[in-house]
């Protein structure tokens, strides 16, 4: 009962956050609403008993991932709401189709795997015959997963994040380029 | 291991939310009363090594000032400033505030850790901690919640329309992810000593002696160096003196709270000090062994845990003040250095020295699944070896990355770098 | 989800607080705002210049920095709870894991992406020991301002 409760109320958080991150006007509280339904998130999981990853989506998507993002809409001072510009038309219509075929995608995997029981959504998460994650010690299973079967993509996460780097690297050093030019001119 | 309350174990009652409500009062009030003395302590002391006298009139030894100040605060003008984002600007407050009493709910204050006892004492039938909650994954919600925090002073700065109070905010920003990474490894090394993440089984493994009459304090076993680093962190993280760039006064007039007035200063405020105590607190239980202590009769065995704790805490609280009395603050780009280029190697390879060592000597850890590597082998002779050459390899890396950035900038003002980091003037001339 | 309980009181107990504090002081305070007041804070004087909108990238790359690190803390937590069953293969995957991050550390280090503040140079003592001149002061440590003309006039006063 009380499950169903806070579930219903963080459902509507999330949900209410999205609508607020693609509605707001102003970047910094489109970021903020961004903020409320990673949270919100963070108490579904632990609904679901995956307490480390209600840790992990508040220390890396609600803490450093929108600082990033607050980083970069102060970088740009886009955080004015004249400077934001409205999208384009091509880009409104993009927007829905591949929103649309995600939302269909999600049915299509939940119509696949049918109703979860006691075994998850086998579907969904391809593990089969595994215990559902119990309370007690969800961050042993999880270690025991990350660096025993899974130890591939763990190493490919680092590489991902070594390119993530020069990636942000190269685009500052060019936008660094870019903005000295002008500074010298007036000067 | 994951923390768990025992009387929370199975189902709630109404028993079980009387509990926890009291429990959640008692913390209320504990941070409450103990900011109002934490406040009026630093006053007092920093007075004292200023040799001044400090606040003396409200109430014996000018104890009250600070609820004086604070009721004062009520009756302040509430400005809201005309360029700020009303909406936003009202928020940030609570942001701050919010996991400042959040935090403590994971530190253990009192408890009998001695002998088989495990701290838990019986309240109306129910087994349960003396911390109001050790949440499933225990102390990294320390970390989450200073996670979140950051967003109470950022979005201050930037809600106020105002530029001190924006350049303060992105300052706090960057220093306190700056700070939380280093905060976060040094984390990590007690954990590899405790084998667990609840602040309860971390004080029950540091609890009873150590080698000889040295206790067994994770300070100890670990060497210091997490110690150190977390301090040094901590102190950043709560933008104390002398990592108060934030704030500087010279520069930002008040930093991010500058367009802030009445009572919503005075929950920031508040926030900053209720950190500071909360910081010291998961300092004591992360590396002092919290309220672990011998029993030395005439109280029950929780009260000596409390004894101990507040002992412990006392020091770290003063510690916080003597900084602020003593040390002159950082510049930015210190700052910045201390944090990125020594702080986080020095702790990322302490963590990985000492757990290898203990690996290494253990030598019969159990059996994984993927064991490409036999277990014989990797013991301490082979591991020192390789300890010494990672070491060696990595300082290298980072002298060599040191020179080269400092070597591009030079380029930048149309200077070379000759042997002996003399610069030379190749520029326009 | 039970373990929260206390938690969740106590949240609801600060936000409690900090409402019922808007609200005393709302009721005790004056209100008397003027222009003056609400402007932004200028130490009393009337601000000419509007405040800059952008602010320096290398910020950007700190807080990318940061979400590496953070990514790599994470995995370290799982890792420290069960370093011991996972024991010498567990170990040397965090091991070559911390290299790759560090690796991304040093490249970061080497671009430039921690460089704040001015210059750090040794000076060569002997070769200013003479008067103070143009090239001597504009590499003294200090943020280079406004060089230009200065190194073609100290090479005319040479």
């Amino acid at each position: 009962m009380i499950d169903v409760v806070v579930f219903g109320v963080s459902a509507i958080i999330v949900l209410g956050g999205a609508l607020g991150v693609v509605l707001s006007k102003n970047p910094v509280r489109a970021a903020l609403s961004l903020v409320a339904s990673f949270l919100a998130v963070a108490v579904l999981f632990v609904i679901q008993q995956a307490h480390f990853l209600a840790l992990v989506q508040v220390v890396v998507y609600g803490g450093a991932i929108v600082v990033l993002f607050l980083f970069v809409i102060m970088l740009l001072g886009v955080d004015k709401v004249e400077d934001l510009d409205l999208p384009e038309r091509s880009q409104v219509v993009a927007g829905i189709v591949s929103g649309l075929a995600f939302f269909g995608l999600i049915c299509a995997g939940l119509f696949v795997s049918g109703p979860g029981g006691d075994e998850g959504n086998v579907a969904l998460t391809g593990q089969i015959g595994r215990n559902p994650i119990d309370s007690t010690d969800d961050i042993n299973q999880l270690a025991a997963d990350i660096f025993t079967r899974n130890l591939v993509p763990f190493m490919a996460t680092a590489l991902l994040l070594t390119i993530a780097t020069i990636g942000a690297v190269v685009m500052v050093k060019n936008s660094e380029a870019d903005s000295s030019l002008p500074e010298a001119e007036v000067n | 291991m994951i923390g768990a309350q025992p009387y929370l174990a199975d189902g709630v009652d109404l028993g079980d939310i009387v509990l926890a409500v009291s429990k959640a009062t008692i913390a209320f009030v504990v941070l409450l009363v103990s900011v109002m003395l934490m406040v009026w302590f630093e006053r007092k002391v920093v007075s004292r090594l200023q040799n001044r006298i400090g606040p003396n009139v409200a109430g014996p030894f000018g104890i009250f000032q600070t609820l004086a100040d604070g009721i004062k605060l009520f009756f302040k003008e509430d400005l809201i400033p005309e360029r700020s984002d009303p909406l936003i600007f009202k928020l940030a407050p609570y942001l701050s505030l919010v996991p400042a009493f959040l935090t403590f709910t994971i530190v253990p204050i009192a408890g009998d850790f001695n002998a088989d006892n495990n701290g838990s004492v019986t309240i109306f039938g129910r087994e349960t901690f003396l911390q109001v909650a050790d949440a499933p994954v225990g102390v990294l919600l320390f970390l989450a919640m200073s996670s979140v925090g950051v967003y109470g002073i950022m979005l201050a700065g930037w809600a106020s329309g105002s530029k001190y109070p924006l350049i303060g905010s992105v300052r706090a920003t960057a220093q306190a992810i700056s700070y939380e990474a280093a905060l976060g490894l040094s984390l990590v090394s007690v954990i590899i000593l405790s084998g667990s993440l609840s602040t309860n089984a971390i004080v029950d493994v540091q609890a009873g002696a150590g080698a000889g009459f040295l206790p067994n304090w994770h300070l100890i076993t670990s060497a210091f160096v997490p110690f150190i680093v977390f301090v040094i962190a901590g102190t950043a993280e709560l933008n104390r003196p002398p990592f108060d760039l934030v704030e500087a006064e010279q520069e930002l007039v008040g930093g991010f709270h500058t367009e802030y007035s009445s009572i919503r200063f005075a929950l920031f405020f508040l926030a900053e000090f209720m950190n500071t105590v909360t910081m010291s607190a998961i300092i004591v239980t992360l590396f002092l062994g919290g309220p672990a202590g011998p029993n030395l009769g005439l109280l029950p065995g929780w009260a000596w845990g409390f004894v101990w704790f507040f002992a412990k805490l006392l020091v770290f609280l003063f510690m916080f003040v003597w900084f602020r009395a003593t040390l002159p603050r950082l510049r930015y780009d210190q700052l910045m250095n201390l944090g990125w280029k020594v702080l986080i190697p020095v702790s990322l390879g302490w963590l990985l020295l000492l757990s290898g060592l203990r690996l290494a000597s253990e030598n019969s850890a159990g059996v994984t699944e993927l064991r490409f590597i036999d277990s014989d082998s990797f013991n301490t002779v082979v591991f020192a070896g390789l300890a010494v050459s990672i070491f060696l390899v990595a300082t290298l890396l980072l002298s060599t990355a040191l020179r080269d950035s400092k070597k591009n900038r030079l380029k930048e003002h149309g200077l070379v770098m000759v042997d002996g980091s003399e610069p030379i003037n190749t520029g326009a001339s | 989800m039970e373990q929260y309980l206390p938690i969740f009181a106590l949240l609801v107990l600060a936000v409690l607080f900090a409402a019922i504090s808007f609200i005393a002081s709302r009721l005790l305070s004056p209100s008397l705002s003027t222009v003056e007041k609400s402007a932004p804070y200028e130490c009393g004087i009337i601000p000419n210049q509007e405040p800059s909108e952008r602010f320096p990238v290398k910020f950007y790359l700190v807080a990318m920095l940061f979400v590496i690190f953070d990514i790599e803390i994470i995995f370290l937590y799982p890792w420290a709870v069960e370093y011991m069953n996972l024991g010498a293969a567990g170990y040397f995957a965090i091991l070559l894991f911390s290299a790759l991050v560090f690796e991304s550390f040093i490249y970061l280090i080497s671009k430039g992406a921690l460089d704040w503040g001015p210059l750090q140079l040794n000076r060569n003592q002997s070769a200013i020991a003479g008067k103070p001149n143009a090239f001597s002061t504009a590499t003294a440590g200090v943020r280079i301002v406004g060089t230009e003309g200065r190194f073609e006039h100290a090479k005319e006063v040479a």
